[in-house]
């Protein structure tokens, strides 16, 4: 397929993306035109593609796992057999089946929860602090390893080899060690 | 004495309570609303009992006072009489609107005949409207003034005081 | 009448706590015999007073004495006799109480086994444990008094919460918790001492460490129990979900197996002493943190039933034992200086020092994702979650770099080794993580992490199954027979050492067995009408019917589903809802088909009883009972490890020790 075509091909996936599922969002009642608030007033028009079938269960699955479940404690909305989060885990789905991504998913949800209803916290201002916090901590640790690794590599007494072979001792106790030495001594009675 | 040891010892301590403490106090079940100063997610819903279609916007122009609540909830029985009264009394300055999930129509309709109503009383399917309101449980409540605009939300039961409280940062707009 | 009694038991076990502190921390200083002989007494008297004041409060529970405070709010006639029993810890009060019998016990205990011994270090030990003690204590006096008196008399009582009848799980894992948790006070009192006088000697190293692996097997034992619990009543087919109350179950767990590590440095180098202290001090720190967690109702979990106002005690409590453990470690830290030191970053003792970064990265990791939302709404107000996702992303490779040193570090040697030593001993190894890995591949592993968890696991296991009969082989080689290789040189000597890579084999297992069962696990939701077949992972599964049991405090709705493979039927599995009197939304109780291979679990999520429909969600995860099994395993290969050598075997051994250094 030419570049040309391909980008052919995806203008119209878009626009069967941007126009089909309006009319869905509409539900029409004898008494009147009922209206739930849409996803499309705060997050904008479907950008992805509409699922069906096993990737839509999939995909709703783990977009679940991200959100939390307002009523149960922690829960992810997957998880949870409550009925608020099983509402919830509708609303993914339809979304999903529309063609919104992820990421407007999310948005949705925050939008009316706040950050609160992310299990996976966002990699921005303060509360990306929580990803860089444990990255720092690891680094500051990791320097001081190597520092004192590199200070006794450049020992000249860490040249010699072992006394004792790997494994060799069932005790592992080489005797090369001053501390042991004298545990041994204690031990002997001083009788050597 | 270890310098470093003091110091950042200190540092952790102070950090640590410090945290722990502003943490005491506050429930950390209570979502509070990002929604807050902005408008209002707009919905039309079907009454309970008429089967009528009532439009949000219908009232724009007047503050309006949501109340998401279930039959199967006991703090909602315990406002239901305050929310009713006060309904009746700001009529028609301001507008009172019931919001119903997860329950069944009949229990609804029984729950009201018995216990009196003043406003409309809607059904929300599925819960789309309660989760676009950010809706954690019910009761929740929450108050637009007249441009639409949620202006404070309360979550649990109402008392009298709290109920007015509000209405009058909703009039004051 | 009762309530009185009980209320004199723990003013007095106040007041014998208080005092036995004072007198031992006062003997620490004069150095006074006499004054430790003081100390050991009180301690034996506060540890007969609070047992005693809990032994009556079970008996009031018994006698369904409803005029005692804690009695009528959560005892019932209704109930049978162990859930009367169980409900001693189902509240708070009662569970403080609980924790100050545990405690009792365990100085009491520790005081008795350490007699004639230690007496540098036992006046302020035990001035240590008292003092935790006297909080304890005072917590029953006043904030959390489950003595109160009740006037009038109730007739009968609510019972406890309905959650503990749920499963049999949920009453064996308190008590395993408090076990572990309160264990770490013994440690805690050894280290403090250690500083005080500021010297860590090699005489206090081994109760410090028995003390410290006692409390851990209780602790993995209990956290393991939490999981499983969660797992078999929570019904979302996963069993740890990084709430803030299993976390605060693994904080004191993470500090306290990398002290276990860091201690043998110690044993074997005589360095690292102030920073095995500070992890033995941050173990108990954790707990008390923990308790903070699960009782203040500050953060949002599960588990926490109960929320009080004892939470700004704990908490002042916290900081008054961080600021001790700060301030002793600020002053007398230098003067533990060590005597060996390191000798090379290709040596075992240098892997420890890995292994310590690790545990305490990971410590750091899961600390940082608990209490990050109060760090964010203290600092701009916003409400924010860290969930499964952040802890998942983040421990993962933790963990695969932990099972990674599980490997390397006990395949080298201590001290210095050449380059090519090091190459002997760490490339046989890789065979076995290049099978298990394909392995993996094999049976269907796709998953990038899993594939690197096998592969270090299986270089693990190879290391740790040849470290763990080398004793026995180099005597058979030696000429020993069989048998009394195995005897001598497994059972009877090096029982730690054995023991020890028996708890490594179970950890390795473990990671293995959460690796893939989480990665593996198949979910699928199932709608069915009453008598319908539908397929799910290999399984054809019918829906038989509804059925409903009333029973006293709940409404069982039972969903009845056979299980059959290949026309074969299994097992009939009954997932239900338990509908609780008090409570809006049912509790769900899965049922689980539990082969070796893997777990059938079904989770109902909707039942019409008047349609006869079910909705299920059906999550099939290979390998999850190899999780309980090799953690009591873990339990076991430790408790194996503290069985004490009898002195003319340590004597013999260590003659044969100077004999192998003369002739080396």
């Amino acid at each position: 397929m030419t570049r040309h075509s391909f980008r052919f091909a995806a203008v119209l996936l878009l626009a069967f993306v941007v126009f089909t599922p309006q009319g869905e969002a509409q539900v029409t009642d004898t008494a009147g035109t009922l209206r739930v608030p849409d996803a499309a007033q705060f997050v904008g028009e479907p950008q992805g593609t509409p699922l069906t079938g096993d990737a839509l269960n999939l995909r709703t699955h783990q977009v679940g796992q991200l959100l939390r479940c307002p009523v149960c404690q922690g829960m992810a909305v997957s998880d949870s057999p409550a009925e608020m989060a099983v509402n919830m885990k509708q609303q993914v789905r339809e979304l999903l089946e529309r063609g919104y991504t992820e990421e407007q998913i999310l948005r949705y949800f925050e939008l009316s929860y706040g950050q609160f209803v992310l299990l996976k916290p966002k990699f921005e201002g303060v509360v990306g602090m929580v990803w860089v916090l444990p990255v720092i901590a690891l680094l500051i640790g990791a320097l001081v390893l190597f520092l004192k690794f590199r200070k006794l590599d450049k020992d000249p007494e860490s040249a010699a080899g072992p006394e004792v072979a790997p494994g060799s001792d069932p005790d592992d106790m080489p005797a090369a060690d001053p501390y042991v030495a004298r545990v041994r001594e204690m031990v002997s009675g001083g009788k050597r | 004495m270890n310098r470093t040891v003091l110091f950042i010892g200190i540092a952790i301590i102070a950090v640590v309570i410090g945290i722990l403490f502003t943490g005491l106090g506050k429930n950390p079940n209570e979502i509070r609303s990002p929604l807050i100063g902005k408008t209002a997610p707009t919905f039309a819903l079907r009454e309970v009992g008429t089967g009528r279609t009532v439009d949000v916007s219908e009232f724009a122009g007047k503050p309006v006072v949501i109340n998401f609540w279930a039959t199967w909830c006991g703090p909602c029985w315990e406002e239901h009489p305050i929310l009713v009264a006060n309904a009746r009394m700001l009529q028609p300055n301001v507008q009172f609107l019931g919001v119903v999930f997860q329950d069944e129509e009949e229990k609804i309709l029984d729950f009201l005949r018995q216990r009196g109503s003043g406003y409309p009383t809607l059904v929300d399917d599925k819960g789309k409207t309660a989760i676009a309101y950010g809706v954690g449980g019910v009761p929740e409540t929450f108050f637009l003034d007249s441009s639409g605009v949620i202006v404070a939300k309360h979550s649990g039961p109402l008392s009298a005081d709290l109920l007015r409280e509000n209405v009058q940062k909703v009039m004051r707009q | 009448m009762l309530a009185s009694l009980g209320r004199i038991l723990i003013l007095a076990s106040l007041f014998a706590a208080t005092a036995g502190a004072l007198i031992g921390f006062a003997a620490g200083r004069s150095r006074s015999l006499e004054g430790l002989n003081w100390a050991r007494r009180f301690a034996y008297l506060y540890s007969a007073l609070i047992m005693g004041a809990t032994l009556l409060m079970i008996y009031a529970l018994l006698i369904h004495d409803f005029s005692v405070g804690y009695v009528a709010q959560v005892g019932s006639r209704a109930v049978p006799m162990w859930v009367t029993i169980v409900s001693l810890w189902s509240s708070l009060e009662g569970s403080i109480l609980f924790w100050g019998f545990v405690l009792g016990a365990y100085v009491a205990i520790a005081t008795f086994l350490t007699r004639g011994k230690y007496t540098e270090y036992q006046p302020d030990s035990i001035g240590v444990w008292l003092a935790c003690s006297a909080f304890f204590s005072f917590l029953l006096a006043g904030p959390a008094n489950p003595f109160h008196t009740v006037f009038p008399v109730p007739l009968d009582g609510p019972g406890p919460n309905p959650l503990l009848q749920n499963h049999w799980l949920m009453t064996a894992h308190p008590p395993m918790l408090y076990l572990g948790y309160v264990g770490l006070t013994i440690p805690f009192g050894f280290a403090c001492a250690a500083l005080i006088k500021g010297r860590l000697g090699p005489s206090i190293l081994k109760p410090l460490r028995e003390s410290l692996l006692f409390p851990w097997i209780f602790l993995t034992i209990s956290i393991m129990l939490g999981g499983w619990w969660a797992y078999e009543v929570l019904g979302w087919g996963g069993y740890w979900a990084w709430d803030p109350v299993e976390n605060a179950s693994l904080l004191p767990w993470l500090t306290a197996t990398a002290a276990l590590h860091s201690i043998m440095v110690v044993e074997r180098k005589g360095i690292l002493k102030g920073w095995t202290i500070t992890l033995i001090q941050a173990s108990f720190l954790l707990v008390i943190l923990g308790t903070f967690m699960t009782r203040s109702g500050v953060f949002n979990s599960v588990h926490s039933f109960t929320q009080s106002s004892i939470g700004p005690t704990i908490l002042a409590f916290l900081a008054v034992s961080l600021l001790f453990s700060v301030a002793l470690l600020a002053f007398r830290i230098d003067k533990l200086e060590g005597e060996g030191r390191i000798e090379g970053a290709g040596s075992r003792e240098a892997m420890f020092l890995v292994n310590n970064l690790l545990f305490v990265l990971l410590t750091f990791t899961v600390l940082i994702g608990t209490v990050f939302p109060l760090v964010v709404e203290a600092i701009n107000g916003k409400q924010m979650s860290v969930g499964r996702p952040y802890f998942d992303a983040m421990v993962v490779p933790i963990g695969a770099a932990l099972l990674f040193i599980l490997g390397v570090g006990p395949a080298l040697p201590w001290g210095r080794a050449t380059g090519a030593q090091i190459k002997k001993a760490l490339l046989p190894p890789v065979a076995g993580g290049v099978i298990l890995a394909i392995l993996g591949f094999a049976f269907g592993v796709r998953n990038g992490w899993t594939l690197v968890t096998l592969a270090f696991g299986g270089y693990a296991a190879q290391v740790t199954f040849s470290q763990m009969f080398l004793p026995m082989i180099q005597r058979m080689r030696r000429g020993e027979s069989f048998s009394t290789a195995l005897v001598d040189g497994q059972l009877l000597r090096g029982r730690r050492r054995f023991g020890s890579y028996i708890v490594h084999a179970a950890v390795i297992v473990t990671i293995i067995a959460i690796a893939v069962s989480s990665t593996m696990r198949e979910t699928s939701e199932l709608h069915f009408v009453k008598g319908q077949t539908q397929q799910a992972s290999g399984h054809e599964v019918t829906f038989l019917g509804i059925e409903q049991r009333q029973e006293p405090h709940r409404l069982s709705t039972i969903g009845r589903f056979s299980l059959a493979r290949d026309g074969k039927e299994l097992r009939v599995l009954e997932p239900r809802m338990n509908q609780y009197e008090m409570m809006r939304e049912p509790i769900g109780s899965p049922s689980v088909y539990t082969t070796a291979g893997s777990d059938f679990y079904i989770s109902l999520s909707n039942i019409d009883t008047r349609a006869e429909t079910a909705s299920i969600t059906v999550f099939y995860s290979p390998l999850v009972v190899w999780i309980w099994i090799s953690v009591i395993l873990m339990g076991l290969g430790a408790l194996f490890s503290l069985i004490p050598m009898r002195q003319r075997v340590i004597a013999e051994s260590r003659e044969s020790v100077v004999g192998t250094a003369e002739t080396a």
